[in-house]
């Protein structure tokens, strides 16, 4: 009984399908330009928060240690901000590497600190980053408080106002994307409702006879996970032939990074392709069932 | 007793009071003509034997099963102990007459063994053997009823309802049919059938049920009273 069922729903829908070929045609390019668009957002938005990523994960804080710690207590300092949650390297700078760091920065030829100072004025610090960025002011007042630490430093203000600004990128790309696939769902309800329309008579004969909702349901079900998945797959060849050509041709837009792993990339695309057959299903689900209400 | 309808009226939005007070029984194996002008209720009565509207007040009953409560679920299982023609055939187009009776039987689950033997009986019952792989626009319209009644009959119904069958057909061709009709009830099955063709009830010696504006004016067993 159900075999023979399932044999019946596939011969129905690729009949239709055959039968319906404008119809066919319509939502494969309507899914096709909805999952393009999709994708294409989705790909700015992964850009943007690896970018995000990169920008947060560059933020440390730098804890200058007191001229009058000595060595041992150097070492015990080093113990005391391992002990505090979140913290996830830490790494020691003397003051001679600071001073050399300080003269790479102002290029060679122009000064001669070591001449000019004399005596090393800066401080030996610790770089300390954290597992979680968004930890960073709250770890920073916990090394400030430990004794033999003069100072903190981790770009107080900015660090503050980066956050705020990716937190606003993601949200803005979650609303974006979500929007997108609404429309997407609208817009391929629309289409497979003209098919639907087409039909209507066969659905309220089935249903006079006596077809259950999932009988009459069954084979436009079938119709548009294969519309979806064909109208996806077309997508991601354009999306992926597009993105691979931009990856070859410049490695790097501006000063960003692009995200070009197939590891990746691979998942965004099959996610693409179930999203497109999960909106085609969706699309024809919600323009069935007014015409099931006989 | 087969249908019962208690008390039932159907008032639409519009105010529109197109059954009112209405209550009635048929027995199994009846043959009952339900006769009126257009807009007396016909369509409406059928409309809720098959519950495709549910009534605003009263209790319809079909084989003592109340038919008004009646779960979203069990609707399918009361559409199949039932059969419908319609006036204007309602034919799949793209199907042949073997494909459009067999339709029938797929819908409801039966299998190609049951199928491959069904269909041929019926369509040699409803007189179309030759036809079989014709489509509909290669039928005449008296052919196309018979696909019709064939589709309807071909589950086994009890209850063959009937809207206008011979609406859209000649007089002779409407004999053909009505003789069809009688035939399959002879084999037991209740009709109840919509028509307002007085000349083929006239000869009918059957049950006739007179509305008119949504009300029942006579009920007779003959049908002598009233013609």
């Amino acid at each position: 009984m159900i075999m023979r069922n399932i044999i019946h729903f596939f011969r129905e829908a690729f009949s239709s399908l055959r039968r319906n070929k404008l119809l066919t045609l319509a939502t494969i390019t309507t899914v096709s330009i909805c999952i393009m668009i999709l994708g294409a957002a989705v790909l700015i938005t992964m850009n943007a928060s690896q970018f995000m990523d990169k920008l947060e994960s560059d933020v440390e804080i730098v804890a200058y240690i007191d001229k009058t710690v000595t060595g041992s207590e150097i070492a015990d300092i080093k113990e005391e901000i391992q002990k505090i949650d979140g913290v996830r390297d830490i790494k020691f700078v003397s003051c001679e590497a600071a001073l050399k760091d300080l003269q790479k920065g102002l290029g060679k030829d122009k000064y001669n600190l070591e001449e000019t100072l004399e005596k090393n004025p800066l401080p030996d610090s610790y770089q300390v980053s954290t597992t979680n960025p968004h930890d960073v002011p709250d770890i920073a007042v916990k090394v400030e408080e430990i004794k033999g630490i003069s100072k903190v430093n981790y770009g107080q203000g900015f660090v503050e106002r980066l956050f705020e600004v990716t937190k606003w990128v993601r949200i803005a790309s979650i609303i974006i994307i979500a929007l997108l696939s609404f429309g997407a769902i609208f817009l391929i309800a629309t289409t497979i409702r003209l098919a639907i329309f087409a039909r209507r008579k066969e659905i309220y004969l089935m249903k006079l006879i006596g077809a259950t909702d999932w009988f009459v349901r069954w084979p436009f079900f079938i119709e548009g996970v294969i519309l979806g998945s064909i109208g996806s797959l077309i997508a991601i060849a354009f999306i992926a032939g597009g993105y691979q050509s931009l990856i070859n041709n410049i490695s790097s837009l501006f000063f960003l990074p692009l995200v070009t792993g197939q590891e990746a990339l691979l998942p965004i695309y099959i996610t693409l392709l179930v999203v497109g057959a999960v909106l085609g299903v969706l699309g024809t689900l919600i323009s069935l069932n007014r015409f099931l209400d006989v | 007793m087969l249908v019962q309808f208690y008390n039932v009226s159907k008032i639409y939005p519009n105010d529109l009071k197109a059954l009112d007070d209405v209550s009635l029984k048929i027995d199994r194996g009846e043959f009952l003509f339900l006769m009126g002008a257009s807009g007396a209720g016909k369509s409406t009565l059928i409309k809720m034997l098959i519950k495709e509207e549910k009534p605003t007040r009263g209790q319809i009953f079909i084989a003592s099963r109340s038919i008004v409560r009646m779960k979203r679920s069990e609707i399918p299982g009361l559409r199949r102990s039932m059969g419908v023609v319609f006036q204007d055939f309602k034919l799949l187009e793209n199907k042949t007459v073997s494909e459009n009776i067999a339709f029938a039987m797929v819908v409801v689950g039966a299998n190609s063994r049951e199928i491959k033997t069904r269909v041929p009986e019926v369509i040699k019952m409803v007189g179309l053997k030759g036809k079989e792989k014709s489509l509909p626009g290669e039928l005449s319209g008296g052919e196309q009823q018979r696909v019709g009644i064939a589709r309807a009959i071909v589950n086994q119904p009890l209850l063959l309802i009937a809207d206008e069958p011979t609406g859209n057909l000649d007089i002779d061709t409407s004999n053909e049919i009505m003789e069809l009709l009688y035939n399959i009830n002879r084999k037991g099955t209740t009709v109840i059938m919509a028509t307002h063709a007085r000349e083929l009830v006239k000869t009918a010696n059957k049950r006739i049920i007179m509305l008119e504006k949504g009300r029942i004016i006579a009920d007779d067993s003959t049908g002598e009273l009233i013609l």
